[in-house]
């Protein structure tokens, strides 16, 4: 047991850092995206009379499709139909981008809804233009509102990320798995794997748990409503 | 116009390989139900174990919850298939093998059965305690207070967040794929290299999916829905 987790686990340490770093570089953009993806959704969705429509059914294609279904479909269908995303990577960053930005969408607008209907009312009758209620009344209250949530949805980002390695993007689960079938010894690299990923998560869950208690503690956004 | 479109997604494609991928569907839908039961059954012991007045049964419970919450369901599957094998098989002593099948089930099963025992443990938590004790009080036994006062309102409090796990357990049944169990995804992959055209099979899917789920969260949510209402404590 350690005789192996020697071999394969620390012998390979360097690729699997990549690998994690790789993780992480998928991640971040895809977050990113899904968050100003999400955003747009959510802002169409409420106020743009006709194309919520088209807003509707996009946030709920991006959230009834599994990430799997849309992983493939964003990199075999994408490149022929749109002629983008040219490289894997961006595939896979899309895709996990489409998946969380239908539940970002709909985790803003939980948070836009939640505020009273009062405050954009006067916000009108003192004359502020639309966007600029949006950016200065409603934004910076709904974003300490939903700051946990969207935490949250950062660790599905990093599960569902697991799957990029089908479409091999290089990431950990990838390295993992090469090493896996080089040897035919998966005991130590898929438990050192799924730990790592374990590790990841539950930190992430942590900090959105803190974020959650914090805003709670010194804004006292429940109370405020 | 036509042409680009029938490029994009052709539904006569579909048409002419409805028995394999209705197959496969069949295939996604017995994990789905067999794994949804180990999960729920793994559930009810999980989240009434992280209520328990024994500090090492509850701590147990918390750890087993966070670890499979917090574990991609990928990873326990690919785990499950390669590594658990191994393990019984030096536990026994002789050389053990998992099916596929068996190795989804199991993964999907225990992965959200981490999440399913967060929700029954909120819905135990949301019946006040008061109602246990005056059980207690009137003479009931724990086991029988739990079953006929505390369960019956818990479980109805906690049906609509169970849906939702349910139908996210739904969507994870495509990763099977992965492990060479032979379902819809699985059929879609196969077909698409026989036909040597991802685009119209892969949008297809995609398409298929989203109806497929779309159509039964509403019905999942209709039926718990009337059983809620019907209150059959």
């Amino acid at each position: 047991m350690i005789e192996n987790f020697n071999r394969f686990v620390l012998a390979n340490t360097g690729t699997l850092l990549d690998g994690l770093w790789v993780t992480a570089y998928v991640c971040f953009w895809a977050f990113l995206l899904a968050i100003v993806l999400g955003l747009i959704a959510c802002l169409i969705r409420m106020r743009l009379p006709y194309a919520r429509v088209v807003a509707i059914g996009y946030i709920e294609f991006c959230r009834a499709t599994p990430i799997l279904v849309q992983l493939l479909w964003v990199n075999y269908v994408w490149p022929e139909v749109f002629g983008f995303p040219q490289t894997v990577t961006g595939a896979g960053v899309i895709a996990l981008a489409l998946q969380s930005s239908g539940y970002l969408a709909e985790t803003f607008r939980s948070g836009f809804e939640g505020l009273p209907k009062g405050q954009r009312e006067a916000a009108l009758a003192v004359g502020m233009s639309r966007w600029r209620i949006v950016s200065r009344i409603e934004a910076p209250q709904v974003g300490l509102v939903v700051a946990p949530l969207v935490v949250n949805q950062l660790a599905v980002v990093v599960k569902s990320s697991t799957l990029v390695s089908i479409i091999a993007i290089p990431d950990l689960m990838y390295q993992g798995l090469k090493i896996v079938n080089q040897w035919y010894e998966p005991i130590e690299v898929l438990t050192t794997i799924a730990l790592t990923y374990f590790a990841l998560l539950f930190a992430i869950s942590r900090i959105a748990n803190y974020a959650y208690v914090y805003f709670q503690t010194k804004f006292g956004i429940a109370s405020s409503r | 116009m036509f042409v680009a479109l029938q490029n994009v997604f052709d539904p006569a494609l579909f048409w002419e390989y409805r028995a394999v991928l209705l197959t496969g569907l069949l295939q996604n839908i017995i994990i789905f139900a067999e794994s949804a039961v180990l999960a729920i059954f793994l559930a009810f012991i999980v989240g009434i174990a992280s209520l328990s007045r024994h500090g090492p049964v509850r701590w147990t419970a918390v750890a087993y919850a966070e670890f499979f919450r917090n574990t991609p369901e990928y990873v326990l599957l690919v785990w499950v298939y390669f590594v658990l094998p191994l393990i019984i098989g030096t536990a026994l002593g002789t050389k053990a093998n998992l099916s596929p099948h068996v190795a989804a089930v199991i993964g999907l099963g225990v992965a959200y059965s981490g999440f399913l025992s967060e929700t029954v443990r909120a819905g135990l938590r949301s019946v006040s305690y008061g109602q246990t004790e005056s059980a207690l009080s009137l003479g009931m036994s724990g086991f029988t207070a739990l079953r006929r006062i505390v369960l019956p309102q818990a479980v109805r409090r906690m049906l609509p967040e169970a849906v939702n796990q349910l139908v996210s357990l739904f969507k994870s049944t495509t990763i099977v794929s992965l492990i060479a169990v032979q379902d819809i995804m699985y059929q879609v992959s196969m077909i698409s290299v026989a036909e040597m055209r991802p685009v119209p099979l892969y949008t297809g899917a995609a398409l298929l999916y989203c109806i497929v789920i779309i159509v039964a969260t509403q019905l999942f949510q209709r039926l718990t829905e009337r059983w809620r209402r019907r209150g059959w404590a």
